[in-house]
C-alpha cells in the first residue's frame, strides 16, 4: 500500500500542533521525532500541505540570504565533481516495494526497511510487546508498542513528553479516543497516564518518549529495567 | 569573510531584525554576478530558476547550471554559515547540494514545488546527514500535492504564492517577536527549548508564537 492509501479512517482528528511541523520543516528535530512527524503527516494531507508551506518558507529564507564569498576555484572543483562517475551512482536509500504488504505508511516502512511481520517483538508486560527502533544521545527513544485489545497500560508518569501515533487499532485516555493516524501528546508533567486499548484487534503505536517513564506499581517498577523505558 | 561561527552564541535579535530589511529588499532575479569571473551573467528573459533546472535535467545544460550555481551557491553557503558550522563545512555542503542538483534535476517537478523549496530540502537533509550524522525521514509531500483532488485548490496557485518576494513580504509584516521564533528555527537550527532559553521565554510562549506566526504567514500566502 502506498502512503496515499493511509488516509486516516478511524482517526478522530488529533493532529500534532504546528510548531512541530515548523520544527520538522526547518530540520530541528531528532531522527526519532522526524520519523514520528513524517509518519503522522503521511495520514493527513492537511499536515503535508502545512509542511510544504513551511519548507517553502525555508526556501525563501535561504534564497534571500546574503551572498557569501566562495573560495577560489570553487566552481572548477565543482565541475570536476559533476563528471565524477562515483557521484552519479550513489546507491539510493533502499526502499521496499510499494506492494509490500504493510500496515505502516511509507515513511516508516522506508525507515524500518523491513516488513512488520519481520519485526522482532519483545515482551514488555501482560498483553504488551515492543520493538526499540532508536535511542538518541539525549535519552529520547523511538519504539513500537503492540498491545492486545482490552489491555490496560499500567499507570505511569512522564519526565518528558510522550508522543504516541496510532498505526492500528485504537485506545482511549480519560474518555478521549485515539484511532489510526491520531497523535497523542502527553505532557511532561502528567503523573497518571493510563491508556486503555479498545477491545478487538491489537493496537500498534509508534511512540517517542523523551525521558524514562515512571511506572507506578511495584510490579511495573520491577519490570522497568527489562523493558528499557 | 570570517568563517568561524561560535557555537550557541547569544543571538542579537535586533541585528537579525534589522538585517531583515536587507534580505527583503535584496535585488530580485534579474542579474547574477558570476562569482568565479567577477563578470555578470543575465538570465534570458523567459528563464526562471525552475526553467533552468529543467534545462539541466533535459539537456545536461552546463550554462543553465552555471546560472543556477551563481544564484544559489553563495546564498546556500551564507544560509549554512548561520547554522553553527565553519566555512569549510559550509562550502563542502554547498558543493554537495549543487552536485545533487546536477544529478537529480530530473526529479524536480516545477508543478509540485518551487526550485528554492526543493533546494532547501536538499540543503537541510545534507546538513543533518553530514553535520549531525542522522537520517531525516521524508514525508513524500510532493506525492500528495500531485494527487490533490479539487482542481481549483491545486497547487499551481499554491505554488505561485510561494514566490520568494511574497513570502518575504509576508514575513516582513509579522511582528518582530513572531518573526524571531521562525528565524531561530530556520537560521540557527534551534529546538523549541533552545529558543525558549535563547529568548528567555517560557516554552509554552515560544510554541504559541510559532503557531500564531505560521498561521499568519499561511493566511498571507493564501494557503488554507
Amino acid at each position: 500500500m502506498g502512503s496515499e492509501k493511509h488516509i486516516a479512517e478511524n482517526g478522530t482528528g488529533h493532529l500534532i500542533d504546528d510548531e512541530w511541523l515548523i520544527a520538522y520543516a526547518a530540520g530541528n528535530l531528532s531522527e526519532a521525532k522526524s520519523a514520528l512527524v513524517a509518519t503522522h503527516a503521511s495520514f493527513h494531507p492537511v499536515l503535508q500541505r502545512k509542511i510544504h508551506s513551511a519548507e517553502a518558507m525555508g526556501g525563501a529564507l535561504m534564497e534571500s540570504s546574503d551572498e557569501a564569498t566562495l573560495s577560489d576555484g570553487f566552481y572548477e572543483k565543482l565541475l570536476a565533481k559533476l563528471d565524477d562517475t562515483d557521484q552519479q551512482d550513489q546507491p539510493a536509500m533502499p526502499t521496499l516495494k510499494d506492494d509490500a504488504k504493510t500496515i505502516f505508511p511509507r515513511p516508516l516502512t522506508n525507515y524500518l526497511n523491513q516488513r512488520p511481520d519481520e519485526l522482532k517483538w519483545r515482551f514488555m508486560g501482560p498483553g504488551m510487546s515492543q520493538v526499540k527502533l532508536r535511542c538518541e544521545d539525549n535519552g529520547e527513544k523511538l519504539w513500537l508498542l503492540r498491545a492486545k485489545g482490552g489491555t490496560e497500560i499500567p499507570s505511569h508518569g512522564h519526565n518528558g513528553h510522550e508522543f504516541t501515533l496510532v498505526l492500528q487499532g485504537s485506545y482511549s485516555v480519560e474518555g478521549q479516543l485515539f484511532g489510526v493516524g491520531d497523535m497523542e501528546l502527553a505532557a511532561d508533567d502528567i503523573d497518571d497516564h493510563r491508556p486503555i486499548i479498545s477491545e478487538g484487534e491489537d493496537c500498534i503505536c509508534l511512540v517517542v518518549t523523551e525521558a524514562p517513564i515512571n511506572l507506578k506499581s511495584l510490579i511495573g517498577k520491577a519490570f522497568q529495567p527489562f523493558i528499557g523505558l | 569573510m570570517s568563517n568561524s561561527q561560535p557555537a550557541f552564541q547569544k543571538t542579537n535579535i535586533e541585528a537579525l531584525t534589522s538585517n531583515w530589511q536587507g534580505w527583503f529588499s535584496a535585488k530580485t532575479n534579474a542579474r547574477y554576478r558570476n562569482p568565479t569571473k567577477g563578470s555578470s551573467i543575465s538570465f534570458l528573459n523567459t528563464d526562471t530558476t525552475e526553467t533552468l533546472a529543467l534545462k539541466v535535467a533535459e539537456h545536461r545544460d552546463k550554462q543553465a547550471f552555471r546560472l543556477l550555481f551563481a544564484h544559489f551557491a553563495p546564498r546556500i553557503k551564507s544560509f549554512l554559515l548561520k547554522q553553527k558550522i565553519n566555512g569549510e563545512m559550509a562550502e563542502d555542503l554547498t558543493q554537495e547540494v549543487m552536485v545533487t542538483l546536477w544529478h537529480k534535476a530530473h526529479m524536480f517537478d516545477p508543478s509540485k514545488a518551487r526550485l528554492s523549496t526543493w533546494m532547501f530540502r536538499i540543503a537541510r537533509n545534507k546538513f543533518i546527514d553530514k553535520v549531525r550524522r542522522q537520517k531525516y525521514i521524508e514525508v513524500d509531500v510532493d506525492d500528495h500535492i500531485r494527487s490533490m483532488e479539487a482542481p481549483e485548490k491545486t497547487d499551481t496557485a499554491v505554488i505561485q504564492n510561494q514566490d520568494r518576494a511574497r513570502i518575504m513580504s509576508a514575513m516582513e509584516v509579522l511582528k518582530p517577536e513572531l518573526r524571531s521564533v521562525i528565524q531561530l528555527s530556520f537560521y540557527q537550527d534551534m529546538s523549541h527549548s533552545q529558543i525558549s532559553e535563547q529568548l528567555d521565554l517560557p516554552l509554552g510562549t515560544v510554541k504559541s508564537r510559532m503557531r500564531i506566526a505560521f498561521q499568519k504567514l499561511r493566511i498571507e500566502l493564501g494557503n488554507f
